[in-house]
């Protein structure tokens, strides 16, 4: 059985129960509200995104997400299972990756170990489970499990996997960091703004390669700056401002709504624009 | 050799003890604890076989496994306390465990032999069983470098919170760190005591810290092999340097301070610089054979593709125009590579 | 009462000794390790000159304050300003410099130790010479009444210079890069030099004091007075004058209480116990803020 097929045999039907549900999130530091009452639903085969400008509290929720922030108040459910008090490491055995806003490779290992580690946390997950697949993985050690091959085809870094981090393109390393996620063959994706610093031409490699993932089932959530590549990738946006989510729809209708245009450029700019 | 043996007998038991105790000290800082806490195990160890074979007459290796197990356990319990110490703070509270233990060497009286010591340590050991056991525990160091547990261990310390979400639990492994070092550090201790016969609380001080740091910075804190080079410059360097004669402190100074200063990875590093840099050289010149290979305009080296990723011409936003991307992807994923 | 004198007189020399590394660590991140180095070495450099000339106690107080600072100099130019430029961040910067200075400091232990065969070496040459006076009632050397004096005199400058200087730790605090504070009008390289150059007048100053007031000094005595200082330091608090200070005349009085109520074999324990207690109980010391410590 191919890893290609074992990503086919994770696709759930649509309409099938939620991936991840949050349920009147909130997180203060001290008086600041960074989120404050935040609830929504991610589905599997669906890709999610966060906008909103700079301190409306995408990260935060992030980070909530991940475990690295403590629950002020609210659930954080995972395939309807309370994941409030999980620790942060086990969330990758329960089928949770993740990608940093800065790249974060391992600058001493090549490429292939690199992406190796996400296949080594799926293998280690399974490993607990003692299914024959974990200890397959373990006997097998140093070789290149067939996720990593996978992983490097999708993200179109075949050739590369001799190269050190250093040695490549900023916008190669952050293809890096994702198939390291997507090594982990994860049910639920979270992508902190995987095209920071890229150009358009990596942006719609980027996009291309989170809609393909779509189609493989796989329940994505974006946070990114870039509105345009937030309407040509999401299937559902939510909007964000001071820590609460102000709508949330098909991309195009959010970024229409009143609310989110103030949140982003003000009330007077928008008065402005409707007076021409 | 056997006769090299004989003769030096002395240097290489020297040699695989501070070897281990070096390893005491990389083993965590290679998970990222800045703990020293292995000379203080070192002392423990040395102390505790001593003891047990000077005071209850155990057998060599009894006395190890007992000594190697109690310092295994106090750096556990060591580690559960001072875990979330981190940077300097923790390596400081490991020096002051390890000072605190020559006091108590001390203070420890008839036990301990107070500040004289302990002598006539006489115990069935011999330089083969140290042979074999050194080899063992540098197998299991060694072991830990490779493979899915190497990349996990080098995760750890690069970055704890990318360890965390691949799924990796660091206080475990930090924990584990203190353990390793402990047994490392009693195991180096308890068979140092048994060749030489005896230990003093000057053998343990702060004197220990530094030949296993220097060990470590010199020959490269992150490998074994480092650890390794390190354990047999600094045994044999003061009867090679004899040559030099009296100024031999001062050349071993500098030696350290020009590799803690511009060789923060020790000879080590250096090294596995030098191999990478054949192998990336042997990797292009493969490459250029095959005649694709092009530079980006960042200096990256691009590997053979097929053609520009976004499809027919590089259309700027996929979704807006063109064929349907994920479609494009798949298809070019599906063309046979050229080259690989 | 006499004891009292003793915390006093012993807390001195720690805090004198203390000084400079609270002041380069607090500031400009830097620990030091080759202070108990520059400590030792001013002093043996002012034996060696005596060895030559005879000099009263305030050309061998200076010549132990320029030696200690242009070792401090040279160390920070040589060895720290290397290492920083090299570390790929700040935490493996503060591993390095760590070890730089552990590395650094044999060189000069290594000079001595050749020159002296590892014994003591003394001040007596000097044309000034330790006398007790006697003040109400209590008896204290003129040596302790000058460290003692010169203590608490640096330590009030270097607080008050702290002070004045706020702008660059504000920025330094925030972490500011070089390059921004430069264009803010900071010199960070200028006020570091500065920095370790006051740090090692201090070291010698101390040095010297404490061979005149001991009688003698072992190319050694560095490394115990090393780890006391930190003791002090984190006791206090890092970044924090007045706990430095604080650390200082605590410890000294904790020791003077062993040594009076055993039989002085544990006293070498006190400091070491002192900083596991802090770190577990109160990581922060006790004049401690916050936000100067990084784990």
């Amino acid at each position: 059985m191919s890893t290609a097929a074992a990503h086919t045999d994770r696709v759930d039907a649509p309409g099938a129960a939620p991936v991840l549900e949050l349920r009147d999130v909130a997180v203060h530091f001290g008086g600041v509200k960074a989120v404050d009452g935040v609830t929504l639903t991610l589905e599997p085969g669906r890709i999610h995104g966060i906008i909103g400008p700079n301190g409306s509290g995408k990260s935060t929720l992030i980070a909530a997400i991940t475990r690295l922030t403590r629950l002020t108040r609210g659930e954080l459910l995972l395939d309807g299972k309370p994941i409030d008090d999980v620790a942060p490491s086990r969330l990758a055995g329960l089928g949770v990756a993740r990608t940093f806003q800065t790249v974060r490779l391992l600058p001493d290992l090549t490429v292939r170990a690199n992406v190796q580690i996400g296949a080594d946390a799926r293998a280690a997950a399974a490993g607990q489970r003692r299914t024959r697949r974990g200890w397959r993985d373990r006997l097998r050690g140093g070789g290149t499990s067939p996720a990593v091959v996978e992983a490097m085809r999708r993200t179109r870094l075949e050739g590369f996997e001799d190269f050190y981090p250093a040695e490549m393109s900023y916008g190669t390393q952050r293809r890096v960091e994702i198939a390291r996620a997507i090594a982990m063959q994860p049910r639920l994706l979270l992508l902190d703004e995987p095209t920071a610093g890229m150009n358009q031409t990596e942006r719609a490699e980027i996009s291309a390669l989170l809609q393909s993932m779509r189609s493989a089932g796989l329940c994505q959530l974006l946070v990114e700056h870039d509105v345009q590549m937030m309407i040509d990738t999401c299937d559902h946006v939510f909007a964000m401002n001071s820590g609460r989510l102000i709508a949330e729809g098909a991309p195009r209708e959010v970024v229409q709504d009143p609310r989110v245009q103030e949140a982003y450029l003000g009330r007077r700019w928008r008065e402005h624009a409707r007076g021409q | 050799m056997s006769g090299f043996l004989s003769t030096n007998l002395v240097l290489v038991q020297s040699t695989l003890s501070g070897l281990l105790l070096a390893l005491s000290i990389q083993v965590p800082l290679r998970m990222g604890v800045f703990s020293f806490a292995g000379a203080g195990s070192y002392g423990i160890g040395a102390y505790g076989a001593g003891i047990l074979v000077l005071r209850y007459e155990y057998g060599a290796l009894p006395a190890i496994a007992l000594t190697v197990v109690a310092t295994a356990v106090v750096g556990l319990l060591l580690g559960l306390l001072i875990n979330r110490l981190a940077g300097l703070y923790l390596a400081m509270a490991t020096v002051a465990f390890d000072l605190i233990i020559s006091v108590v060497a001390i203070n420890g009286g008839e036990l301990t032999g107070a500040s004289t010591g302990l002598y006539g340590i006489i115990a069935d050991f011999t330089t083969a069983q140290m042979v074999v056991l050194t080899l063992v525990a540098l197998a299991l160091v060694a072991l830990s470098e490779r493979g899915r547990l190497g990349r996990r261990v080098e995760t750890v310390r690069e970055d704890p919170e990318l360890a965390a979400s691949m799924g990796i639990s660091v206080r475990r492994y930090r924990l584990a760190a203190f353990v390793a070092s402990g047994a490392l550090g009693g195991l180096a201790g308890a068979m140092n005591v048994l060749v030489r016969s005896t230990v003093g609380p000057l053998d343990i001080g702060f004197g220990l810290i530094v030949l296993a740091l220097t060990m470590i910075v010199v020959g490269g804190s992150r490998s074994w092999v480092g650890a390794v080079i390190g354990a047999v410059i600094f045994t044999w360097l003061p009867d090679l340097l004899a040559v030099i004669g009296e100024w031999q402190e001062l050349v071993y100074g500098v030696i350290v301070a020009v590799a803690a200063i511009y060789l923060p990875r020790g000879i080590h590093g250096v090294l596995a610089d030098g191999v990478r840099w054949v192998q990336r050289k042997r990797r292009d010149r493969r490459a250029a054979a095959a005649g694709v290979v092009e530079e980006d305009e960042d200096g990256g080296v691009r590997p053979p593709e097929g053609e520009d990723l976004t499809g027919e011409g590089g259309v700027p936003l996929p979704a807006r125009a063109g064929p349907d991307p994920a479609h494009a992807l798949d298809q070019l994923a599906a063309r046979p590579q050229a080259g690989s | 009462m006499q004891d009292l004198v003793s915390v006093v007189t012993l807390g001195s020399v720690y805090l004198l000794f203390a000084l400079g590394m609270s002041l380069t660590w607090g500031t400009i991140d830097i620990l030091n390790f080759a202070h108990g180095s520059i400590f030792m070495f001013s002093a043996f450099s002012a034996s060696l000159v005596l060895e030559r000339t005879t000099l009263g106690l305030l050309p061998v107080l200076l010549i132990g304050a320029a030696v200690g600072a242009l070792m401090s100099l040279l160390i920070q130019v040589v060895a720290f300003e290397q290492i920083i430029k090299r570390a790929r961040d700040r935490r493996t910067a503060e591993m390095q410099i760590l070890i730089g200075g552990i590395g650094v400091a044999i060189i000069p232990l290594a000079i001595a130790q050749h020159h002296t065969q590892s014994n003591p070496f003394g001040l007596s040459a000097s044309s000034f010479s330790v006398e007790s006076i006697s003040l109400g009632g209590l008896r204290i050397t003129n040596v302790a009444a000058l460290t003692v004096l010169l203590a608490v005199a640096l330590w009030a400058a270097a607080a008050l210079w702290l002070r004045r200087s706020r702008q660059g730790l504000a920025l330094r605090s925030i972490g500011v890069d070089a390059q921004t504070a430069a264009l803010m009008g900071v010199d960070r390289r200028r006020l570091a030099l500065v920095t370790m150059a006051v740090a090692g007048a201090t070291a010698g100053l101390s040095g010297i004091l404490f061979t005149f007031s001991l009688g003698a000094m072992t190319p050694e005595s560095g490394d115990t007075l090393l780890v006391k200082a930190f003791a002090c330091i984190v006791l206090g608090g890092v970044g924090s004058m007045l706990g430095v200070a604080f650390g200082a005349y605590a410890l000294a009085a904790a020791e003077v209480l062993i040594l009076t109520q055993t039989n002085g074999s544990w006293v070498e324990a006190v400091s070491f116990g002192l900083i596991f207690l802090v770190l577990l109980v109160r990581p922060a010391g006790v004049f401690g803020r916050k936000e100067v410590r990084r784990t």
